[in-house]
């Protein structure tokens, strides 16, 4: 059997026995490449279910919609996805025993926002591509946690040296360095649309929702752009999954994922060799969540 | 309409604070004036946007306005710009904008008796309907205040309320605190069951009432059992604003906007909102 | 007829700039929208008249992300205010869909009617001329004739332009605005009769009859938790929305002065409507979704008489979650609200 059906087998079986009140897939849109997150609740809404390589949707995220509830949640999710499962187990945002998690070794998956731009009319040129930009570097396609597993294991996908990007930028003076983010963090609008897709980011009070005080302006200049990224990379550093979520949500093209990378480069070199949510460990956390008297300084 | 004196609504006037009481722990009142008295004529229940410059902005009730004289307003302190605005002394400069709001309607409420229900600091936006008809008492008839806050300590206005009111003609008030406390011989007990207790008879009356949500949403389902119609009571509700003048969408109930269209409405428009506040 | 030249259009934006503020739309890199054409880039960017439309919207021109309000000073015991920054400057927008006029046509009746005038909006709308494109050619995710929209004649434009697919756009003046536009480009304006485009159907469509209405019945309904599943309330809709206009009012200090601002806002963040005591009335996404989608299709039409949705579709193109506001339309009428 397919993983569409073997995933509607094992939806409907916890449905009907009540073993889960919610389970999240994702279901298909008009288009042939429009897939997106769906939850079922009743038996009935299974059919509608299904995997294909538009699945790219992280659906550990939503789970923060129901942290306060009481609802078993059964989801389904690829290595990125179940990354974000051991983030919020690892933050204390979600007990390990309200989920079921069906795990999917992920053959990369192709992003249908870049398609739905290419349908649009508003592209000049198409961005499509065979594989979405953020799965081109996937060092984890197969899930670190589940209940059930489906699929054949998949090796990482990433080409090359991982963080060739990263050092491509490192070589460059401070300078340069300042104008190439001063262009890419300039044309940010302040959405928030980042902060929202990250699974990552699950303060209650976000930073920068807070009044007392106010720690980064709202104005859309490039030092408050600025602030704004760069203090939302450091609390991802450690912490940040991979996912690329925010990168691929961004509606003007921000290259988010080069920020992160970089700390995650960072944070592996001076407090590693560690990549954060890679295994669900009671009571672990990230490193710049801990303090050890060995930690590294010499960069102060 | 509205008499907004500054040309540009979203910029305020600078007005100097010429007193400040003192009314509980987290509560002040401040008196503010130009120096040429009030910046702005004000209509009982409207509101204004006090404006401290570097620290932010608050839509608050007037209170009451003296005369020509001064502004009151009754602040409790709960978020950032009220806790600078509780460290500033009198003589300090700060900004105001308005007014803004449909206040009460004092006119269509002459001639009937008036039942004030008030919550904590939800007694602030009454007190300037309450003072406007003891102000024209002839206009109005009988008056009751029924007035409820958490602690003896919490109570607004005191003065008012314990010594200048029952003293006015025909006029009665009636305090509760949540809980019993030590030194205090009066009624304990929440406001809704208050209110049954004391039973005021609707004919002739209208019910004006402000606090906080739960308590409004209590005292009206009270109200409603003590035979009240929809149109024999009015609230004045809050919501957090920020234009003050219904442009910047925050503080809208379905498609009405509490700055602009509101903050007082009839229970009979309140039914016709969505249950959103 | 009058046509104008596209060869000649570097030639004709410069002519326009320098008596006014011009904006047309642009492709800068990865980004397109609305800009000044004093900040075009040969080396990077590209007018973007051939495409249906571009991402960021023109709000953008009259409602700026962010605007500076006034500036005040601390001074000895309080504090003055030294300016007021009301932008009158003139503005002439180029090339703007009927859709996105549309959208500037409600929030002219959001900031320019109902007991306050918006002085801000007013000095900019005010001093802004309007050169409309017509859009022959809906996308996929076009529905604006069914929000009310022609998109052949675009409503409250001072002036048209229609690509007739050679290298003319007709030009048609439509007010006074425009006839002294026609004036100023007298040398770029050429006679020449060429046939109108055949402008080609739509494949989105809904129908608004009786939406708002039937929207009204339904707060209560269980369904909006469902509608809103996906709905990570990134507010991506909002800022991509060509007349969402939500704004939030902030101060920036620099020492002893310093100036207060506003900048977008969104109704889907957590604390848009956050009280200071803590109450919160739509503490949940659905409830922030239910708002949203209220205000568009029923709010504002009770408020104003138009919709809030001029049928553009970028934010069909640009959720995540897959959203999809003409989908909610429908649902309105035919969905099972009791369910």
């Amino acid at each position: 059997m397919d993983i569409t059906g073997k995933i509607r087998e094992i939806a409907a079986r916890l449905l009907q026995n009540g073993e889960v009140d919610l389970f999240m897939a994702w279901e298909k849109g008009d288009l042939p490449f429009q897939s997106k997150p769906f939850f079922a609740r009743r038996v009935e809404d299974v059919e509608r279910i299904i995997f294909d390589e538009y699945s790219i949707h992280n659906l550990s995220n939503a789970l923060l919609k129901f942290r306060d509830r009481q609802e078993k949640i059964g989801l389904v999710v690829k290595g990125c996805d179940s990354r974000g499962v051991v983030r919020l187990l690892e933050d204390g945002q979600i007990e390990r025993d309200r989920l079921y998690i069906v795990g999917v070794c992920c053959p990369g998956m192709k992003d249908p926002l870049q398609a739905m731009r290419d349908y649009s009319g508003f592209n000049r040129n198409p961005e499509a591509a065979p594989l979405a930009a953020k799965c081109e570097n996937c060092i984890q396609p197969n899930p670190v946690i589940y209940d059930e597993l489906l699929g054949e294991e998949q090796p990482p996908r990433v080409q090359g040296e991982r963080f060739a990007r990263v050092r491509e930028l490192e070589q460059l003076s401070p300078d340069e360095r300042y104008r190439f983010f001063e262009d890419i963090l300039s044309r940010c609008i302040r959405c928030y649309a980042c902060r929202q897709a990250c699974v990552a980011c699950n303060c209650r009070t976000c930073i920068f929702d807070e009044t007392k005080p106010q720690w980064v302006g709202r104005e859309t200049s490039i030092s408050d752009n600025m602030m704004y990224h760069l203090v939302r990379a450091s609390h991802m550093a450690g912490r940040c999954i991979e996912c690329g979520e925010c990168e691929r949500v961004c509606p003007v093209n921000i290259p988010l994922m080069l920020i992160n990378q970089k700390l995650i480069k960072d944070v592996d070199n001076f407090f590693g060799p560690y990549e954060a949510g890679m295994q669900y460990v009671e009571g672990a956390k990230p490193p710049l969540s801990v303090y050890q008297e060995n930690d590294p300084d010499d960069f102060i | 309409m509205h008499n907004c004196n500054c040309e540009n609504p979203l910029v305020p006037q600078i007005v100097e604070i010429v007193k400040i009481i003192d009314e509980t722990p987290d509560v002040k009142t401040f008196h503010v004036r130009n120096e040429n008295g009030v910046p702005f004529d004000v209509k009982p229940g409207q509101l204004a946007m006090v404006s401290l410059l570097p620290v932010g902005e608050g839509m608050f009730s007037v209170s009451w306005q003296e005369e020509k004289e001064h502004l009151q307003f009754a602040i409790r302190r709960v978020g950032l710009m009220t806790d600078e605005l509780h460290s500033v002394g009198v003589g300090h400069k700060i900004g105001v904008r308005g007014p803004y709001g449909n206040g009460f309607p004092v006119e269509a409420c002459q001639g009937k008796d008036m039942l004030f229900i008030a919550g904590g600091i939800g007694l602030a936006p009454l007190r300037s309907f309450i003072k406007y008809c003891l102000k024209h008492r002839s206009d109005y008839g009988k008056i009751q205040v029924l007035y409820g806050a958490r602690s003896y300590a919490d109570i607004c206005f005191k003065d008012e309320l314990f010594e200048l009111w029952p003293k006015e003609k025909d006029t009665e008030v009636f305090t509760t605190l949540d809980r019993p406390e030590e030194g205090w011989n009066g009624h304990v007990g929440l406001i809704p069951s208050y209110l049954e207790e004391l039973n005021p008879a609707p004919e002739g009356k209208v019910a004006v009432i402000c606090g906080p949500p739960i308590m409004i949403k209590f005292a009206l389902k009270s109200l409603e059992k003590m035979g009240y119609n929809d149109e024999q009571v009015i609230t004045t509700l809050e919501m957090r604003m920020k234009c003050g003048i219904g442009k910047c969408g925050r503080c809208n109930i379905g498609s009405e906007y509490i700055c602009l269209d509101g903050p007082v409405f009839n229970l009979a428009q309140l039914r016709k909102l969505p249950p959103e506040w | 007829m009058k046509v104008l030249n596209k060869n000649k259009l570097p030639a004709v934006f410069d002519k326009l700039a320098q008596q006014s503020e011009l904006f047309v739309p642009l492709q800068k890199k990865e980004q397109s929208g609305f800009y000044s054409w004093k900040s075009f880039d040969q080396a990077s960017d590209q007018l973007a008249l051939d495409l249906l439309n571009v991402y960021l919207p023109p709000k953008q021109v009259l409602l700026p992300q962010t605007e500076k309000m006034y500036s005040f000073r601390q001074e000895e015991g309080g504090v003055a205010i030294s300016e007021v920054y009301e932008e009158s400057q003139a503005r002439v927008i180029f090339g703007i869909r009927a859709c996105d006029l549309q959208a500037i046509n409600c929030l002219d009746q959001a900031f320019l009617t109902r007991g306050f005038v918006d002085e801000f909006y007013k000095a900019r709308r005010d001093n802004t001329t309007i050169v409309a494109s017509a859009c022959y050619k809906p996308g996929a995710n076009c529905f604006c004739s069914s929000m009310g929209v022609n998109p052949l004649e675009p409503a409250g434009a001072d002036a048209i332009i229609r690509d007739t697919g050679t290298e003319y756009f007709i030009w048609e003046a439509r007010t006074p605005a425009g006839e002294e536009l026609s004036r100023q480009l007298a040398e770029f304006l050429e006679e020449k009769e060429l046939p109108l485009p055949q402008s080609q159907a739509f494949e989105r469509q809904v129908d608004m009859e009786g939406v708002a209405e039937k929207l009204s019945q339904v707060f209560s309904s269980p369904l909006w938790e469902e509608l809103s599943d996906a709905c990570q309330t990134c507010g991506i809709c909002t800022y991509l929305c060509p007349s969402c206009y939500c704004f939030d009012i902030q101060v920036k200090n620099q020492g002893e002065a310093g100036y207060r601002f506003r900048c977008w806002d969104s109704c889907m963040y957590g604390e848009y409507t956050m009280m200071a005591g803590g109450h919160n009335p739509r503490a949940s996404a659905t409830e922030r979704f239910r708002n949203r989608f209220l205000h568009k299709l029923e709010f504002f039409s009770e408020r104003y008489g138009m919709p809030l949705c001029t049928g553009c579709g970028r934010c069909i193109i640009a959720c995540p979650a897959g959203i999809d506001i003409s989908k909610i339309i429908t649902a309105a009428k035919e969905a099972n609200w009791s369910a």
